[in-house]
Order: C-alpha cells, then sequence, then structure tokens
C-alpha cells in the first residue's frame, strides 16, 4: 500500500478547511476565557493547541491506514479501548470527583473519548456484515448491543454521564440508520425504559445523586439552575453583533461558569453576537452535511457507516450542547466539538476527521 | 491486493439516498431550532439581557462550613468554632478598591477608629462580587457600623466561623493555627472545592487532618439590590460541617506539661509506653494561634517569624538535640547484645579515658574507680561507655540506635518531623567526605559529637524500654468522628518495631535506670518521689544545636556564650509503666538539676491527676515487666 499521488489530489482539503476553521473558533475562545487561576500551568489555549497538533498527528497516522483494516480488526481496537477503560476504574486518578483518566508522562488520557471511536468502528463492522438490505429484528441486534453495553456500564460507572448518553445516543442513531423492525424497536424501546430502574441498585449514593441531578438540574438549583440563567445572561447580552472578543462581561467577570468546557458557546456568542453565533452554525452544518456526503458516496458500506457514525456523533454534540447554554435543553455534560477545551475530546475528533477524510478520499481509488 | 477485504460489501449509494434526504431535513431543522433560539435571545431579547448582564444581581454566595471540634482524649472540646464579624464591601458596578477602602477609613476616623487590614486589595471590584475589607472586627466598630450603615452604602457586616483556641499558647504546637489559603498553597490544590478566601490548617493538627477538619462548604444564590442586600434568596445548599478530632492529648497533663517548662526553652514530650499514645507534647517558646484568625497582622507575623528563638518551630518534633547521657542506653544495649561485655564487666575509671594521644573526660573528674554497667548507668559515668563505644564502633552503635527508632521519623502525625541523625562512617564520607576518626566514635558513645535527635524520639526509645521493648509509632489523633458521633477513622495504636535486645538485657538497664533516680550517687535524685517508682536518665549535651553549619557551631561554642542543653526521659511507675517523659531545656546546664525539676513536675502531675480523676481508667496491657525488678 504505497503512497499515491492520487490521495494527495483527492484529499479531502475542504473538510480539513472547515475542521481548521471551527478549531481556531475555539482557540480564540479559550484564550478569551483567559483562564488562569494557576499561573504556574500553561494557559488553556495554547494546551489547546498543543492538543490539536497532537491530533493532526493522529489523523496523519489514520490517513495512513485503509479504514477497511481498522474495520477488519474494529472488534480487536474496540477490545483494547475497552481494556483501557478498565484500567482507569481500577487505576486511573480522579478529578471532579469522576474517576476517567489515564497519565502518560505529561498528559492525560481519557478512554472513554476513544471508545467513542471504537465503538463506531465496530457497529460499523457488525452492519456491514450483515448489509443493510432487510430491517433488523432484536434478535440480530444483540451483538451490537452488547457491543454498546460493555464500555457503556464502565463509563457509567466512573460516572461520565455526559459521554455514556452520547454513547447511546450513536447507538439508537446508527440502529436508526441501517433499519429496525418498527415493531422490534417499540419492543426494544419500552424494555429499555422498564430495564433502565433495574441498573439502579448497582449504583452508589453519589452516583445516583449524580445522575439524578443529570435528569432533573432542579435537585442542584446552585449548580446547573445558576449556570443557564448566566449562560443565557451572556448569551442574550450579546446582541447582534457582540460585545467584542475579550469583552465579554459575563466572561470575564467570571459569572459564566464552566467557561472552557461545557459552556464554551456562551463565551462565543456574548462576544461575537447573533452574527458569530450565525457563523459558526454554518461552519457546523457544513461539517455535518460534507461528512453525510462523504458517507453517502462511500465506495463501500464500512465507510458508509463510519462516516455517518462519526457526523451523527459530532452533529449530536453540537445540537445538545448548544441546545442546552441556549436553555431549551437539559443541562448535561456534552462538550462543544472542537470549540470546548479537552485534550482527549479533540484528539479523538481529529482521529475522526482522520477517518472521514480517509473514507471520502479513498473513494476514487478504483478497487477490483 | 484488495482480495483481502473479502468482506467488502459492494453496495448501491443510491440504496441510501433516501435515507440521506432525510437526514439532511433533520440537520437542517435542529440546527434552525438553535438558530432561533439564539436569534430570540440576542436579537429580540438582547437589550433586556444586555441590561441584566450591567446589573447581574444573581450571585452566588460562598457559605464557610464549620470546621470540626478538635477534642483531648477525655473529650474535653479544646478547639473550638466562634462567630467573628468581617466588614464587607458589596459594590454595585465597577468600582476601584483603593477608593472605597479610603471612604471607610475616612468614615472610620470619625470615630477615631482605624481600618485594621494588612492584605494587599488593590485592582478593580466586579459587581456584586462581595470584598472582603476587615476580618473580625471589634464589638465597638460593629456597633458603629450598624448605627451608621446609611452613609456607606454597599458596606454590610457578615458573620464568619473563626477558630477559639482554647488552649492558647500551651497547644499551639500540637494544634496548629487556620489561615485563608496563600496563592501558592492554592496552586498546589487541584480540586473545585477550595478558592481563594477559604480558610485551611497550616500546621499542627488543623494542617495534618485539614482534609477532615475542614468540611464542605455552603452556596446560596440570591438576587441583590445595588446597595448589595439580599432581595431574593434562590437557592441554597448548606455546608457541611467537618468531622470531629479526637486526640490522645491529655489537656490537664499538657497544662501541667506547659506549665513545667514555663519561662524556659525547650520540649516535653509525655507517653503512653502501652501503645505510644503522645499524651502531652509541648514545645516553648509558643505563640498564641488565636493570633491567626484575623488575618495576622504584619506586625505579628514579623515579630514572630522573625523572632530568634524560633516560636513557630514546634521543638518536640522538629528540634534536633545531641542525646548526651540518655544515649548511653543505646551503647549499653548494644554492648550487651553483641556480647561484648556482661552486667558484671568492670571498667576502672580514673577520670579520663586515653586514646592515641588524645585524652577524653569523665564528668566526674576524679573518676569513679571500678564501674559495672549499673553503677555505669547510675552515676553517667563516661569512661565506661568511652570503653563500649571503642569496642563497638560506629558502625554497630549505629545499627542499634536505629533499633531504637532514632534517625528516623517516628511517623507521628504532625507535620514537619525531621528525622535526627546517627553518625555512620558512610554517612561521614558521604556527607563531609572525610573518614571517621576513632576519636569521634568515643563522642558519639556518650551522645555527643554528631548525634542527633528529636525529644519525641527520645520518648519513644524510653517508652520501648518502659514497655519492655516495643517501639510504638507515636499517635497523636485517636479517632475522627463525624458530628452526629459516628466514628468515620480510627488511628488504631501501631507496633512499629521491637527493640533488638533481648528482654533480659532491657530489664538490666531498667534496673540501672531505677537506680539513677532511686539510688545513692544516682544522678537523677530530682524524680526521687516516695513511691521511688521512677527510672530515667540524665544528659547533658554540649554542643549548641542553633548553627546548622560546622564552623558556626565551633564559633558559638567557643564563645561560651551557650550553655549546655539539659535532658531527662525517664518513664514510671516502674513496674508497670504508664508515661515515658523526654524534656529537654536549651541552653539551661546540667540534665539533672534543670531538665530533672521539669520532668519530676510532670510526673506528679500525671499521678496528681490519676487520683484525683473520679474514674481512673487502667487498662492495664503490655506490661511485661518483671516483678523482681524492684530492689
Amino acid at each position: 500500500m504505497k503512497f499515491d499521488r492520487q490521495w494527495l489530489i483527492n484529499f479531502d482539503w475542504p473538510l480539513l478547511g472547515i475542521v481548521l476553521a471551527i478549531c481556531f473558533i475555539g482557540v480564540m475562545n479559550i484564550y478569551s476565557t483567559g483562564f488562569s487561576l494557576t499561573t504556574a500551568k500553561a494557559p488553556l489555549y495554547l494546551k489547546q493547541i498543543q492538543w490539536i497538533i497532537m491530533g493532526l498527528l493522529f489523523m496523519l497516522i489514520i490517513l495512513s491506514i485503509d479504514h477497511r483494516i481498522l474495520v477488519q480488526y474494529a472488534y480487536i481496537i474496540h477490545g483494547v479501548a475497552i481494556l483501557m477503560l478498565i484500567f482507569v476504574t481500577f487505576y486511573g486518578y480522579t478529578t471532579h470527583g469522576s474517576q476517567r483518566w489515564i497519565a502518560f508522562g505529561g498528559f492525560s488520557f481519557q478512554p472513554s473519548e476513544l471508545v467513542k471511536l471504537t465503538l463506531i468502528l465496530s457497529l460499523a463492522r457488525y452492519f456491514s456484515d450483515h448489509g443493510t438490505q432487510s430491517r433488523y429484528s432484536i434478535k440480530d441486534l444483540l451483538t451490537p448491543f452488547f457491543i454498546v453495553l460493555v464500555p457503556f456500564l464502565f463509563i457509567v460507572r466512573q460516572p461520565d454521564l455526559g459521554t455514556a448518553l452520547m454513547m447511546l445516543i450513536v447507538f439508537i442513531s446508527m440502529i436508526l440508520f441501517v433499519g429496525i423492525r418498527i415493531k422490534d424497536l417499540l419492543i426494544a424501546g419500552s424494555s429499555g425504559l422498564l430495564l433502565a430502574p433495574l441498573a439502579w441498585y448497582f449504583f452508589k449514593d453519589y452516583q445516583k445523586e449524580r445522575i439524578l441531578t443529570f435528569f432533573d438540574p432542579e435537585r442542584d438549583p446552585l449548580g446547573s439552575g445558576y449556570h443557564i440563567i448566566q449562560s443565557m445572561i451572556a448569551i442574550g447580552s450579546g446582541g447582534f453583533l457582540g460585545k467584542g472578543f475579550l469583552k465579554g462581561t459575563q466572561t470575564q467577570l467570571k459569572f459564566l461558569p464552566e467557561q472552557q468546557t461545557d459552556f464554551v458557546f456562551s463565551v462565543f456568542a456574548e462576544e461575537w453576537g447573533f452574527i458569530g453565533g450565525v457563523v459558526l452554525m454554518i461552519l457546523f452544518i457544513s461539517l455535518i452535511l460534507w461528512g453525510f456526503k462523504i458517507a453517502q458516496y462511500s465506495r463501500d458500506l464500512s465507510g458508509t457507516l463510519i462516516a455517518y457514525g462519526i457526523t451523527i456523533m459530532i452533529f449530536w454534540g453540537v445540537f445538545i450542547n448548544i441546545g442546552m447554554v441556549l436553555g431549551i435543553l437539559p443541562v448535561v455534560g456534552i462538550p462543544l466539538p472542537f470549540l470546548s477545551y479537552g485534550g482527549s475530546s479533540v484528539v479523538v475528533l481529529m482521529m475522526a476527521i482522520g477517518l472521514l477524510i480517509n473514507i471520502s478520499m479513498r473513494r476514487f481509488i478504483l478497487q477490483p | 491486493m484488495m482480495g483481502m477485504f473479502g468482506r467488502l460489501n459492494g453496495h448501491d449509494t443510491a440504496d441510501f439516498r433516501k435515507r440521506f434526504q432525510r437526514l439532511f431535513v433533520i440537520v437542517l431543522i435542529a440546527i434552525a431550532i438553535l438558530t432561533i433560539r439564539l436569534a430570540y435571545l440576542q436579537v429580540f431579547k438582547g437589550d433586556e439581557y444586555k441590561l441584566r448582564s450591567e446589573n447581574n444581581s444573581v450571585r452566588l454566595r460562598k457559605i464557610a462550613p464549620l470546621r470540626g471540634l478538635i477534642m483531648d482524649t477525655h473529650r474535653q472540646v479544646i478547639v473550638d468554632n466562634q462567630a467573628a464579624f468581617d466588614l464587607v464591601y458589596v459594590p454595585s458596578r465597577v468600582v476601584d478598591i483603593q477608593r472605597i477602602i479610603e471612604q471607610v477609613e475616612a468614615f472610620y476616623e470619625k470615630r477615631g477608629l482605624s481600618l485594621n487590614n494588612d492584605s494587599q486589595l488593590t485592582g478593580k471590584t466586579r459587581p456584586f462580587m462581595p470584598v472582603r475589607l476587615e476580618k473580625n472586627i471589634t464589638m465597638a466598630k460593629l456597633a458603629f457600623i450598624e448605627t451608621h450603615a446609611l452613609d456607606l452604602p454597599g458596606v454590610v457586616v457578615e458573620v464568619a466561623p473563626v477558630r477559639k483556641y482554647s488552649g492558647g499558647e500551651m497547644m499551639s504546637h500540637v494544634i496548629g493555627y487556620t489561615g485563608e489559603i496563600s496563592k501558592d498553597e492554592l496552586e498546589k490544590r487541584d480540586d473545585d472545592e477550595i478558592g481563594p478566601g477559604d480558610i485551611i490548617g497550616k500546621s499542627g493538627i488543623e494542617k495534618f487532618l485539614d482534609e477532615y477538619l475542614a468540611g464542605k462548604s455552603g452556596a446560596e444564590q440570591v438576587e441583590v439590590n445595588v446597595t448589595g442586600k439580599v432581595i431574593k434568596a434562590l437557592g441554597h445548599i448548606a455546608p457541611v460541617p467537618g468531622y470531629n478530632v479526637v486526640l490522645t492529648i491529655d489537656y490537664e497533663l499538657q497544662k501541667a506539661a506547659w506549665e513545667a517548662l514555663a519561662g524556659r526553652r525547650g520540649a516535653a514530650v509525655v507517653m503512653d509506653p502501652r501503645d505510644g499514645s503522645i499524651l502531652a507534647l509541648v514545645s516553648t517558646p509558643s505563640f498564641d494561634p488565636n493570633l491567626f484568625n484575623s488575618g495576622i497582622s504584619k506586625r505579628d507575623w514579623d515579630r514572630l517569624s522573625k523572632d530568634p528563638l524560633y516560636p513557630m518551630e514546634n521543638r518536640a518534633v522538629s528540634g534536633q538535640y545531641p542525646p548526651g547521657s540518655t544515649y548511653k542506653v543505646v551503647v549499653a544495649a548494644a554492648a550487651l547484645a553483641e556480647g561484648l561485655i556482661t552486667p558484671d564487666t568492670r571498667f576502672f575509671c580514673n577520670g579520663s579515658f586515653e586514646l592515641g594521644n588524645r585524652s577524653f573526660r569523665c564528668w566526674q573528674r576524679h573518676g569513679h574507680g571500678w564501674v559495672n554497667l549499673h553503677r555505669a548507668l547510675v552515676e553517667s559515668c563516661d569512661v565506661y561507655f568511652y570503653n563500649l563505644g571503642k569496642m563497638l564502633g560506629v558502625d554497630k552503635l549505629a545499627e542499634y540506635a536505629r533499633g531504637f527508632g532514632f534517625g528516623e521519623l517516628s511517623g507521628i502525625d504532625l507535620p514537619r518531623e525531621k528525622p535526627g541523625l546517627v553518625p555512620t562512617k558512610a554517612w561521614k564520607l558521604a556527607r563531609r567526605k572525610e573518614s571517621w576518626q576513632l576519636g569521634e566514635t568515643i563522642s558519639v558513645s556518650i551522645g555527643q559529637g554528631y548525634n542527633l535527635v528529636t525529644p519525641v524520639q527520645l520518648a519513644n526509645a524510653f517508652s520501648a524500654l518502659a514497655n519492655g521493648g516495643a517501639l510504638w509509632r507515636p499517635r497523636i489523633v485517636k479517632q475522627i468522628e463525624a458530628v452526629d458521633g459516628r466514628v468515620v477513622k480510627v488511628f488504631p495504636p501501631e507496633k512499629k518495631s521491637v527493640l533488638p535486645v533481648s528482654p533480659e538485657y532491657i530489664e538490666m538497664i531498667r534496673q540501672g535506670l531505677w537506680g539513677v533516680v532511686n539510688e545513692k550517687g544516682g544522678t537523677g535524685s530530682a524524680l526521687r518521689r516516695p513511691e521511688a517508682d521512677v527510672a530515667g536518665k540524665t544528659g547533658t549535651s554540649q554542643v549548641v544545636g542553633l548553627p546548622r553549619d560546622e564552623a558556626g557551631r565551633r564559633a558559638k561554642i567557643l564563645s561560651g556564650r551557650f550553655r549546655d542543653h539539659a535532658l531527662f526521659a525517664c518513664f514510671a511507675p516502674y513496674k508497670h509503666p504508664e508515661i515515658a517523659v523526654a524534656v529537654i531545656v536549651e541552653h539551661a546546664g546540667g540534665g539533672g538539676a534543670v531538665a530533672g525539676p521539669v520532668a519530676r513536675n510532670i510526673v506528679d502531675a500525671y499521678f496528681h491527676l490519676k487520683t484525683s480523676r473520679a474514674a481512673p481508667k487502667a487498662p492495664a496491657t503490655q506490661n511485661v515487666v518483671n516483678e523482681r525488678a524492684g530492689q
């Protein structure tokens, strides 16, 4: 599989361009949060740049591997990611009351982010093996269910409910895409709702509390309730043109919580206004529609499924996060793709984009 | 090459066209919803939110939790909380803090009061973010402000808990003190629980057990009006009080030890040989931890931190002193255990010991004559121990010293413990780049020279002799309890090791120590009580501990400006020991004459307390002492 000049020609420059534009906005935005409680550490925006560069390196690695090889080894890769996840459960270190990190030298890494990607690969493998000609029944879906269930349980245990929820949403989106019999869908949906309380007994008290707050932010009026009020004030006060870069009072006066992570869009909307918001929305729409286009025109089914899975994951991230900070969805800890600060998240997203480009550029290569 | 992708599923993309068309629509609708909502907030409601952001009147107030209580072994509360009043300014807009301070100062001036504020408050305020102008204001100020509140819009009095250290100076080295978290400390902590302005333990138990004592901050979300008054409470999370700590310290005994050392410079440690519990731990001179309550003033801080006598240092665990003759118990144990001597082995003391062309004096210039082990201990004959030291060699001696717990951290639950020093040939070569001299072995064998011990190590070693050989980890915390009394954590007694000496030899040394106090010619007669129940050893260390470097040390010694340290270590009652005591008085003279009476007062106080307490508890464990020892 030698390097082919054809690849360079077929390289999906527009996609990379859109992603880098969004990343640029993200870094600028994190710069504005100017978060440096600890002057000793590197400012966050510099760290985010480091993570993006590292992500680009991983993207290059992914590009050099045919995605079908990844699909072929998908289960093994998924298994390794789950092992890392299990490792964190026992040996990882804890921040913000949640145990989900592995440290490598100076960097720390969240296996749960990687698992989202390996999950998509594994589901793509399964559904491409079984085709999409006819709709699936519950019996057919037991294996994919198992593929998602194992890492899901470990991630819930950490507890990292945002990531767990995202995995579930990606899983359901995949099933709906490949097709499920209507009757089976109803049965699976209702039994899922009935079985959910059973899992309750496996949780510790503080985990239960976390889950309750997750679904009912009113339980923690000082947490999410306060956050949402401040977020809406920040966004609304941005107005049509915004207050200007580094001039967002809600941001600079630290009224706004979790500025670099979950509420990063509020910072942006306060400083850049409706105009900025619309530009960002256009960028995200372009990215998502471009991703679907890659999925649609992939040469093989596995490529279609991977591209679809990655794109739908990004779509849900954008929709849930922005919906949350705009006060129309409950406060669930799901970061905004490419904008929220977070090393593992950025690196894995870059790897995902690498996969998209991979699928995109290989569709031109003639296959026997 | 593509053959390896046998699973390749050639599919017709047209098959998916419909699905993707639907997806496009769904995505467009979803993003449209977000955009419409964004337009609603920013364009239609923009002006309203702009106003709200300018008068952002909703704020989150942190509610400080109550720190846990600290109790002594009899559950007497020795550290409590009390209400203090802070002067707080709640700005309604961005203003220069310096201007506010000037206004308050001018306001105070009318009454001849002055603003007591040492923290460097500079910069601009954030609207509705309270600024603490002055902590723990006096009642006079409180009354003045409350009656003239209208003259100073935005200035309010807030109630905050502060520590009340009823032990004051006498407990400060054990308990420590609290204070506002510093910038450096904040950087080291990587959790969300703590923020600027929070109170943390800075030393002693307050620091060591901070995670238990601290509790969890509560918070309330309130809406305030332009003057900073709360007009609406929007939510409330109650703070969680910290856990209570029960110490092994006996408050009354601590007090007695403090009084016994009053006016002197040094340390005293009282330990229960049955389980290693520290009953009293005193270091003098001391400081008043209550000074730190309102944020210590710069003047007080300078006075404390620049005091040449280091009142902030806990000499009981951080003070390192040559052990002097108290070390002879180690030398004796080593020689017995190595089989170099029997109790009857005798050496002749003519007042000095010749080694090459050097002469080492016995403290008794006229000599002790023929002495065996018992007499050598009782009369503290230096020449006898010079002989043992020479036979043992410094490395063998070091081995036993470590066996007694010297040269390493005792593991007591207090910060900044020092390990002391047990010199060896290798140590000297590594540290001083010089080879060991035999003459130094001679000095070391009577506890002079490079040897350094801490008072707590000394107490622990004598405690091990008292109980027949068990070296405990000195325990100062008994348990941690929740507010409702539920036990959160127990610190059980921990036996670290056993002395590397057989019980019969320990018994011989114990007999010698009894003789030191109770026999004619003994150096520890200060402890001779009618009950004849104390056994101990005096020590006088000739080297001044203050300068660390050799040259400075020499200079101090030669200048003769400093007197010897006086040491006394003992245990009682002799048959079934309940306490082991180590006393060090800096630059005071001879151990028997100076440290002895201090120890005597402590021992007396212990037995006095024991009889006066209505229900004397007597857990008879660990009494491994032979009855034949009485004589």
